[in-house]
């Protein structure tokens, strides 16, 4: 409160984390990591009607190193298992994961021996989002529900949630 | 019009490999002949050279695993003439207790891919084949998926993976 009268106009006080949080939950920059076709409602996602670049998400960089938010869409074979476990483990701390559609989520309809049943059985998830594919709006969703686990923990962790029906 | 090729290619496999002719069959207007695997080459050739097929379009393989035919497995060559669309079909039958066959690369070199992927699939070997590996499974692969005696869901390979937590 004696601060504010120390401050120029239009200054404003918070806490160091609060400040983080806020910089980090603006400024998710998504690895995409698109497979199939939950790759296309992703791209949509991403493009001008669906615009996911007003949350922030702007920066759609396919280098595992700049981002913070990893995009599973689609199914993953065993062939490609290792790889997405070696683009995790590239993404530096702070990093969340949204799994999108069912595939990425389960094995969606794919129950067979060359897909894995869900990637969070390797990997850990902090969002689902289910449909087949989903629908932009899901998706938006989803990075929205990223964003208040952002806001709302203090470092990781946080029970995963699954995005609402639009 | 495709019924003509089909039966020249019938009559040339009757006449000029009888020993290894084992029936000609028809199905929704398509027909085909059954042979052994002895001579498919000198076989394809003919067709190829003889009749005029200037396309193999498609090879693939069949378990018939406990339905009473004469080998377990098949192999199917179905060939084409462009511009005409005319197409035939002969099929080899391979036995479980040696499931080799010569490639057909020497006349076909499109079954080149053909033959990894029922080798990937089957397990059938192709005498002289220059790259007989893996094309669609990875390559340390345990099994042949689609052999009728392996389970749909795998054994075991789809979580055989390391697993990360937060």
């Amino acid at each position: 409160m004696g601060l504010d009268n120390w401050l120029p106009e239009g200054a404003l006080t918070t806490r160091v984390d609060e400040l983080v949080k806020w910089g980090r939950k603006n400024s998710m920059w998504p690895m995409p990591f698109g497979v199939a076709c939950c790759a296309i409602e992703m791209i949509a996602t991403l493009s001008s009607r669906y615009d996911l670049a007003r949350f922030g998400a702007e920066a759609i960089r396919f280098s595992p190193r700049q981002a913070d938010l990893m995009i599973v869409s689609g199914r993953i074979s065993i062939k490609m298992m290792p790889v997405l476990t070696k683009i995790w483990e590239q993404m530096p701390e702070p990093k969340w994961c949204i799994s999108m559609g069912a595939c990425a989520s389960c094995g969606g309809i794919f129950d067979t021996y060359a897909l894995v049943q869900g990637v969070d059985n390797f990997i850990p998830v902090d969002v689902y989002v289910p449909g087949c594919p989903p629908r932009p709006e899901s998706l938006i969703d989803a990075l929205m529900k990223v964003q208040e686990m952002v806001e709302k923990e203090r470092g990781f962790g946080g029970a995963p949630i699954v995005a609402d029906r639009v | 019009m495709s019924l003509d090729l089909s039966q020249t290619s019938i009559d040339l496999v009757k006449s000029r490999f009888a020993d290894e002719f084992l029936g000609e069959y028809a199905h929704a207007g398509q027909r085909w002949a059954e042979v052994k695997r002895g001579r498919i080459i000198e076989i394809l050739r003919a067709l190829r050279d003889e009749v005029g097929f200037n396309m193999l379009m498609d090879i693939t393989a069949v378990d018939w695993l406990n339905m009473g035919k004469p080998e377990r497995f098949s192999v199917v060559y179905t060939l084409t003439q462009i511009p005409s669309g005319d197409s035939f079909r002969i099929k080899a039958w391979v036995p479980e207790e040696d499931p080799t066959i010569d490639t057909a690369i020497p006349v076909w070199l499109a079954a080149d891919w053909g033959e990894r992927e029922i080798f990937d699939m089957y397990g059938l070997r192709f005498n002289g084949h220059p790259n007989l590996k893996r094309i669609l499974l990875p390559e340390s692969y345990p099994g042949f998926p689609l052999r009728k005696d392996y389970p749909v869901t795998g054994r075991g390979e789809r979580y055989d993976f390391p697993k990360h937590t937060r």
